[in-house]
């Protein structure tokens, strides 16, 4: 279950924005992996993004997400190795969900903790994150290991890069808005092939497919006008991979600075500006619990790789609810057409800032 | 039959009640002081507990079982394994201290520092963002100064979002800013406005507890199953850690305060007992005056019973009426014990702010029943004497004056009897208990002695004749006639006063013996020329540490001898916490000791590890010298062997002493709370203070005392200790007076035909108030000789007794001759004063009117 009311408290976050002592996105940052795997203190905020879409032996369907997220509260400078093992330098929180598409469900959690005892923290060798019991390893340079344990089960995920990382944005920096520092360093690696097992009541149960890895740090990044974010990662059948988020302003529209990344089969990669790329709502749904309305369903369009395709969910609640942070993070289906060639494809939604304003956990 | 009762009721009760005005005013008046003085107590002393509770209910949560630390708290490190515990189904860590605020003279806050990831299932309040809704995590885990205060602090302070406050801790200045706020759940919770949190982190930093715990809440997965997880728990706690309900920390302040408020109760009950006199002098007035009426009534075929309902249904009025008035005024006076009350409790056992009273049903409900109760026992014997009277004696004319006259010895054997029983009690309430013994003790001296007065009245009032007509004044003659004409009125009057005379000389005595003993005992014990502690304690008591830098700069100051230092901590013992203190020997300190050599004990108290007790803990704790104390330390329970017992008049509780090196031998902690320094024979005090001054106390961190600022630091506590005591005894004797004005009117009332005689045989106007006034006079003297004496003998047992068998202190008596001689005066002084009114009466009498019967 999630403890709503510890989450209550940190996302008050959203509010806070004093950036004075935290280094800013800047152009210019060279990437070097496996380092810039591992933890950047130095930047507000921080997160390893799971996603990725799995069947098992009797071919049923499950999506999963698995994130770790870094908050900052005092920049490294403040901090004394010295002082009350309960000062909290970082907050640390992570959310799990499993979408089980065939019996259409869908389970949340959050884990939220200050770490006081090393039960939650970033970077320890090879362990880049952990937070009572689930855990994200690097296993060598291009692997990772993830664990997480919920009142159901616990799911043992082992990624394999297909691709090397690929950066999102020009020059270093994903932007988010105008101006300086409304931006964030962001890579992906894009396609891991994927195995592992769902443990319940002592049983083991297999599954494989594919996922989709994120990881971006910044500091301050939104800018005041805007409300929140749509994100789509895809995986075509064709061996390629698309990735594009829409920005959104208080009036609804897109922000200039959203943009997109397609990665060809080979690995090379394209940026795409927002003048690059359609995104229009074709389905909505209207969450019960949180009374959020929610485009889930899509129409594509990125004209200049002819790559036409609509986006729909089999499983319309994939809302977590930890209010007020509140987001609707979902497995999807792709269909549509490139060049004229028939595609399909899966990947996973992210619609943010629909039950209010999402300021600092963003996308 | 009931109808018929409701007549009667109304033609005798309602129209003699409303014909005598001014007399049911002051009886309502008497009955309503004792109910409002007792309910006051009640309420002050509920209101204490119940503030004392919420502490409990706001720190502790809604916790199932609390793991308190031991004296240096308990290391952090041990929470993980406790919350993993089996059977415990949520945990949280807290680290408690409190600040001073210089900058708010006198105030104080309780810094609770929270931990906002795992507290949330035990909390009984809310916290939220100063200003806006929500809260602002960021702030609260990232601002080292960010502090939630409760919403009456700041309304208290005018604090507002953002301001600074000045707090200090250990002897240094830190900043603290209003930043939450602090929210009491429901209507009906009560929360200390000194309670504040902060994040468990900087509370650590704040606090200097880095590495430690006050204490971690836990809430149970089956409470069924709580024993055995105590009993688990000990396994991976420290041993001094205890384990408890929070509601067992409770009971122990509640036990500790127990005899103090008891006291209280006690104290009150006087009033209520001067009371009393006042109504059965009442009531049996309006027997005697209307023993016409009473015979016409049984002539008609009234019962005696009915007679006896009557005259206690007009007792029950005058009661009921005076029971209202108690109870309104008890809430207002209430109002201005519950200040004093608290600040007594927090300076003798624990730091506790009482704002609000606490009302109950229960309490008004008990004050009515024990005012009414005292009224209507008041009321039995004069209604039953009205019920027993005679139709036909009670008929036949010039029969108005009392028939008592004649004095049975009986009244003086029993007035013995109580004398002996009273010393019976003191003996059984310390010898073998139980305390409160001493009570009952005290109740008899003073029965004792009011069952004398008729004896001692009719005696002074022969003697006083044959003196007086020797002198030949014939107005005090005729004056000491009449008083032992209406023997049983007068006496009854001379009781009441003399009872409230007697209380006023016994809390007097005792006062004053007890605060010469503890001038002689801080003449012996407080031999150091300079006291140095961090200024807090003086506020919150001994919870700050001195820095050793500045032990440090003391110790080598060239105007310094030595040095004795001094720590105070809480230990368990068996199921209670007792109060240790740790002295490092220069074998400076005196203990005045009750028993052996002196010099022999402190070899052995720096030589070996062992304990001196006071005299208070023996008592409390039945140990002497020779036997041990099982004391659980961090090594597990160890026993120390008592070397000695010494006079101590500091707490109730009693006090343990440990040598330095014993503690740290097995503490290892060597914080210490305050220092006493003897200065050599050419060191300046006042150089050595300014010096530290201008080194560590720019702002005022610390406390420096010089011998004689200590004792009169000593001294204004002591006063405020009995505060209570003394507007109690102001109570009384105001009651008793209100009582002498009763009793001549009511005297004047009853003698109408008399007074009427007098004037018509050619008393003037003057002569007669003369003749009142001398009679008010006498009845103060007699009162005020009866009361010295029994205020003498009262005063043995509250200082002998009830001292000793609730608070273990020896107290040596001592007498406030001066003021003992002066009593006679005023009590004189103000009988007459209390005649003037009536006396001015009776003078007014028209002559007509008052041989009319005749």
């Amino acid at each position: 279950m999630p403890k709503v009311g510890s989450l209550r408290q940190v996302l008050a976050l959203g509010l806070c924005c004093i950036a004075a002592d935290w280094r800013l996105a800047e152009p210019g940052w060279q990437y070097q992996f496996p380092r810039d795997h591992h933890v950047h203190p130095e930047f507000k905020t921080e997160w390893w993004y799971f996603t990725g879409n799995l069947i098992d032996l009797e071919g049923h369907r499950f999506g999963y997400e698995l994130t770790f997220f870094r908050q900052g509260i005092r920049p490294p400078a403040e901090r004394d190795p010295n002082a009350s093992r309960f000062l909290v330098n970082d907050l640390k929180f992570a959310h799990f969900a499993v979408t089980d598409v065939t019996k259409q469900r869908f389970h949340f959690e959050q884990k939220i903790s200050r770490g006081a005892f090393g039960e939650a923290g970033f970077d320890d060798g090879q362990t880049l994150a952990w937070i009572e019991g689930w855990t994200l390893a690097a296993n060598g340079d291009d692997a990772f290991d993830l664990v997480a344990t919920s009142s159901k089960g616990t799911m043992h995920l082992h990624l394999r890069a297909a691709k090397p990382p690929v950066v999102h944005g020009q020059n270093g920096i994903s932007a988010k808005a105008s101006g300086l520092g409304h931006a964030s360093h962001y890579y992906s690696v894009t396609r891991l092939e994927t195995t592992g097992e769902f443990i319940a009541n002592g049983k083991s149960q297999p599954f494989r497919g594919e996922s989709w890895f994120d990881h971006e740090w910044a500091t301050n990044q939104l800018a005041a006008e805007q409300v929140g974010w749509d994100w789509l990662s895809v995986h075509l059948d064709e061996g390629s991979e698309l990735m594009l988020y829409r920005m959104r302003l208080q009036n609804g529209a897109a922000d200039p600075s959203s943009s997109g990344t397609l990665v060809a089969p080979d690995g090379s990669s394209v940026y795409l500006p927002s003048t690059s790329f359609r995104m229009t709502p074709t389905e909505y749904w209207k969450s019960a619990t949180t009374g959020a309305k929610y485009p889930i369903g899509w129409r594509v369009e990125v004209s200049e790789q002819g790559i036409e395709f609509t986006v729909r969910t089999a499983v319309k609640n994939q809302e977590l609810a930890f209010p007020p942070l509140v987001y609707w993070e979902g497995a999807v289906d792709v269909r549509g057409t490139r060049n004229g060639k028939l595609i399909a494809g899966r990947g996973y939604l992210e619609l943010t800032g629909y039950a209010g304003p999402l300021r600092e956990l963003q996308r | 039959m009931t109808l018929q009762y409701l007549r009667l009721f109304h033609r005798h009760v309602v129209r003699y009640i409303v014909r005598h005005r001014f007399l049911a005013l002051l009886n309502v008046l008497s009955v309503g002081l004792g109910v409002a003085v007792y309910l006051a107590i009640e309420i002050a002393n509920y209101s204490a507990n119940r503030a004392f509770a919420a502490t409990i209910d706001v720190v502790a949560g809604k916790a199932e079982l609390q793991i308190t630390g031991p004296v240096g708290g308990l290391p952090d490190g041990t929470f993980p394994a406790v919350a993993r515990h089996p059977g415990v189904s949520a945990a949280t860590p807290l680290v408690r201290g409190i600040v001073t605020l210089p900058d708010l003279t006198g105030e104080y806050l309780q810094v609770l520092g929270l931990d906002i990831f795992t507290n949330i299932p035990f909390r009984t309040f809310e916290l939220t963002s100063f200003r806006a809704a929500g809260f602002d995590v960021q702030r609260w885990l990232g601002e080292p100064e960010a502090l939630a205060i409760s919403e009456e602090f700041a309304r208290l302070h005018h604090l507002k979002e953002g301001d600074v406050l000045r707090a200090q801790v250990n002897g240094a200045d830190h900043r603290l800013r209003v930043a939450f706020v602090l929210r009491a759940d429901g209507p009906s919770a009560v929360v200390d406005p000194h309670f504040a949190a902060m994040d468990i982190g900087w509370a650590q930093e704040l606090l200097g507890k880095r590495g430690v715990l006050s204490s971690i809440q836990l809430q149970l997965s089956d409470v069924g199953n709580r024993d055995a997880i105590i009993a688990s728990l000990r396994g991976v706690l420290p041993p001094d850690a205890t384990v408890a309900t929070p509601a067992q920390r409770g009971e122990q302040v509640q036990n500790m305060l127990g005899g103090f408020q008891l006291n209280l109760t006690a104290m009150s009950l006087v009033s209520l007992l001067v009371g009393m006199f006042l109504i059965y002098n009442t009531v049996s007035a309006s027997v005697v005056r209307r023993r016409r009426e009473i015979g016409i009534l049984r002539s008609l075929g009234v019962t005696r019973n009915e007679i006896r309902a009557l005259f206690l249904s007009e007792a029950f009025a005058l009661g009921a009426a005076g029971v209202i008035a108690g109870l309104l005024g008890g809430v207002l006076l209430a109002r201005v014990l519950l200040g004093t009350v608290s600040k007594t409790i927090s300076v003798l056992y624990v730091l506790l702010s009482v704002r609000e009273l606490a009302l109950t049903p229960w309490m008004f409900g008990s004050a009515a029943t024990v005012g009414l109760l005292s009224v209507l026992i008041a009321a039995w014997l004069p209604a039953a004497a009205a019920a027993r009277m005679d139709p036909v004696r009670a008929l036949r004319a010039g029969g108005m004056i009392e028939q008592s006259a004649n004095l049975s010895p009986r009244w003086l054997w029993c007035g013995v009897g109580f004398i002996v029983t009273a010393v019976a009690l003191s003996w059984i309430a310390l010898s073998t208990g139980p305390p409160w013994m001493g009570f009952g003790a005290a109740f008899c001296v003073l029965a004792g002695f009011s069952l004398v007065v008729p004896q001692m009245t009719s005696t002074f009032s022969h003697a006083a004749q044959d003196v007086l007509r020797a002198m030949q004044s014939v107005e005090a003659t005729l004056a000491a006639g009449n008083l032992a004409r209406s023997l049983v009125r007068n006496s009854v009057t001379i009781a009441a006063l003399a009872a409230a005379v007697a209380m006023a000389i016994g809390v007097s005595v005792m006062v004053f013996s007890f605060r010469r003993t503890v001038e002689s005992w801080v003449d012996q014990t407080l031999a150091a020329d300079l006291f140095v502690a961090p200024a807090s304690n003086e506020v919150v008591g001994p919870s700050s540490f001195i820095p050793p830098e500045a032990i440090k700069f003391i110790e080598e100051h060239a105007a310094v001898g030595t040095l004795d230092t001094f720590r105070e901590i809480e230990v368990p013992m068996g199921r209670k916490n007792v109060a240790v203190a740790v002295v490092r020997g220069t074998n400076q300190r005196r203990f005045p000791f009750v028993r052996g050599d002196g010099v022999a004990i402190m070899q052995r108290f720096y030589r070996e590890p062992c304990v001196l007790i006071s005299e208070s803990f023996a008592r409390r704790n039945h140990v002497s010298d020779g036997q041990s104390l099982e004391l659980t330390t961090p090594e597990g329970l160890r026993s120390f062997p008592i070397a000695g017992t010494f006079y101590d008049y500091t707490r109730d509780e009693g006090l343990v002493f440990m040598s330095q090196p014993t503690f740290l031998s097995i503490w290892k902690d060597d914080r210490i709370n305050s220092l006493a320094v003897y200065l050599k024979p050419q060191g300046s005090a006042d150089a050595l203070t300014s010096e530290f001054r201008a080194r560590f106390s720019q702002t005022g961190q610390f406390m420096l005392l010089s011998n004689r600022e200590l004792r009169k630091r000593i001294f204004e506590i002591f006063d405020q200790t009995f505060a209570v005591t003394y507007v109690l005894r102001t109570i009384a004797v105001l009651v008793a007076i209100v009582g002498i004005c009763l009793t001549l009117t009511t005297l004047i009332a009853e003698r109408t035909r008399e007074l009427g005689v007098f004037r018509a045989v050619g008393g003037s106007a003057t002569q007669l108030r003369n003749v009142l006034l001398w009679e008010s006079g006498m009845i103060g003297l007699v009162a005020a000789i009866i009361g010295v004496a029994s205020g003498l003998a009262l005063s043995l047992v509250l200082t002998g007794v009830i001292n000793r068998a609730f608070f273990g202190w020896t107290i040596q008596m001592a007498f406030p001759w001066g003021s003992l001689a002066l009593t006679p005066l005023w009590i004189i002084a103000a009988a007459v004063l209390a005649g003037i009114f009536p006396a001015w009466r009776a003078g007014r009498l028209i002559l007509a009117e008052a041989l009319r019967e005749e």
